[in-house]
Formats: C-alpha cells, sequence, structure tokens
C-alpha cells in the first residue's frame, strides 16, 4: 500500500494541535490576574504563536520557491511557490485573527495602526492573498509566474522586519515570549503546551504545503492533457 | 464580553479556517485526480513530463 506522507502529516499535526488547545484550557497555568486586563483570554496565544511561527516557515518556503523559479526555472521551485503562498495566507489569517481578537479583549482594540509588528505582519498576509489570489486569476504562463515570484522574493525582506519590530520598537504587541532575555521567560508548563502546539503546526503546514505540490503538479498534468486531447500536443 | 468568550470566539474562527482550507486541499486532490486518471484512462496513457513551462524554459536554454 502506497504511503501518502501528505496525509498522514495531515493528522498528525490535527492531533497534535487539538491535544494543545485541550492542555491549553485543561491544563496550563493561568497568569496572573494583575498582569493582564483579560488573562482568560491570554490562552490564545497557545495557538496564536504556532500559527505566527508556521506562517514564517511558510514565507520562508515562498522566498526559497520564488528565488528557484526566477534563478534556475525549476519545476519543484513554482510548486514551492505556490504551496508557500497558500500556507502563508492560511496561517497569517489565523496568527491575525487570534491576533485581533486578543487584543479586543486585552487592549479594547483589535489593531493599532502606530505598531510596526502588527502593521509589517498584516502586510506579509496581505502579499500572500495577492499572490493566492492573483494567480488564479491568471492564465499560469512565464510572465504570471515571474512576476508572482518576484513578489514573493522581495516580500520576505519584511520578515527579518517582523522579528525584530518588538525587539526595536515595542508599541502595544508583547515582547518575544522565547529568547527574549529574562522578561520573555515562560514557566515550565507553559512553555511545553506552547513547544507542543509549535511543532504540531510545523507537522500541518507540512503536511499541507507537500499536499499543495501535489495539486500543482496535477493540475499541470491535467492541463497537459487536455492539450493532448485537444490535438494542440 | 468575557474574556472566556473572546477564548472562544478566536479558537472557533481558528477550528473553522484549518477546517475549511484542509477540507479545500483533500477535495481539489481527490477531484484532479479522478479527473486526470480518466483523461489518461480514455488516451491509454501512463504518465508523462507535467510542468510544460518549465520544461519548455529549461529546454531553450
Amino acid at each position: 500500500m502506497r504511503v501518502r506522507h501528505g496525509e498522514l502529516l495531515l493528522v498528525m499535526g490535527f492531533t497534535g494541535i487539538m491535544v494543545t488547545l485541550f492542555l491549553a484550557w485543561e491544563w496550563a497555568p493561568s497568569v496572573s490576574i494583575d498582569a493582564f486586563e483579560s488573562p482568560e483570554a491570554q490562552r490564545i496565544f497557545y495557538w496564536h504563536v504556532p500559527a505566527a511561527w508556521a506562517a514564517f516557515i511558510a514565507f520562508s518556503v515562498l522566498f526559497i520557491g520564488s528565488a528557484l523559479w526566477v534563478f534556475k526555472r525549476s519545476s519543484l521551485g513554482w510548486r514551492l511557490h505556490v504551496a508557500g503562498s497558500e500556507a502563508s495566507l492560511a496561517c497569517g489569517l489565523m496568527a491575525v485573527w487570534s491576533g485581533c481578537v486578543w487584543g479586543a479583549a486585552e487592549w479594547g482594540t483589535p489593531w493599532d495602526w502606530t505598531d510596526v509588528r502588527l502593521n509589517t505582519f498584516g502586510l506579509l498576509t496581505l502579499l500572500a492573498l495577492f499572490l493566492v489570489l492573483g494567480r488564479r486569476s491568471q492564465p499560469d504562463g512565464i510572465e504570471s509566474r515571474d512576476t508572482f515570484s518576484t513578489f514573493g522574493l522581495y516580500g520576505f525582506v519584511l520578515v527579518p522586519i517582523t522579528y525584530v519590530a518588538t525587539r526595536i520598537w515595542q508599541i502595544r504587541h508583547p515582547g518575544p515570549v522565547i529568547g527574549g532575555g529574562e522578561e520573555s521567560s515562560l514557566s515550565s508548563d507553559m512553555g511545553l503546551v506552547l513547544l507542543l502546539g509549535a511543532i504540531s503546526f510545523t507537522i500541518l503546514i507540512a503536511g499541507h504545503m507537500i499536499m499543495s505540490t501535489r495539486i500543482t503538479e496535477y493540475e499541470q498534468r491535467l492541463e497537459r492533457l487536455q492539450n493532448k486531447v485537444d490535438g494542440r500536443i | 464580553m468575557e474574556g472566556m468568550t473572546y477564548l472562544a470566539i478566536a479558537y472557533l474562527g481558528m477550528i473553522l479556517g484549518l477546517g475549511i482550507w484542509t477540507w479545500t486541499v483533500v477535495s481539489r486532490s481527490i477531484n484532479l485526480q479522478s479527473r486526470i486518471k480518466a483523461l489518461e484512462d480514455s488516451l491509454g496513457l501512463e504518465s508523462f513530463e507535467s510542468d510544460i513551462l518549465a520544461s519548455e524554459v529549461n529546454d531553450g536554454e
């Protein structure tokens, strides 16, 4: 029997994120009620941070795929571009949605237009939306692939800016929860649930990207077959 | 609203998003596989080069 790695990773990822959700609600310790306006809503971060982490992995895949297409004209590069843009959009929207809900609970407003981290991450998600919708609305061709890959290539510059934003200009978004010095220390139980969430989201998007590259290959094969039927090959 | 209500809204939205995304990907994959199989059977083909654009560009260099 042929093993379907994409589907297997999807099932494993889903199982992991559901376990993360259960632990986040039932097991992870509460935060101090003095430190937060809405301490219960803080539990959003067990999916919000892993979703943002997964989005950064997807943006990296988008960058690599775009570079491979632009510089090598690689078929795999184009498939990675498509997979990376779809995964970036899904994970970016999840991070933005959960962040907005938490912002509404904690800050009293879902968005702060003066916060660099929020706005650069929002721009990255809009870039992914443009790439996904643009690719679906345009016929597949070398020019359209070049255009979208160039956006994927240069848009990546927003990723390091987003990463360092809270270290340089901390306005509203909280600072880094890991690797940000003494202020970023988490309790071990919280860190464990967060780690499980990050691993699960990584496995889930790996499964999604494998499925997505396969779908792009199917679309190309179908187009070729239809051309053959029409007598164009 | 209570903090728990915000929490539930955030997680329900993300679960819905994950569900739609996964359903779309899996159903597209199944649909394309069945269409390819039908065409390949009707043409009596096994399989052949899929990405015509990449192969045309690389062949031309």
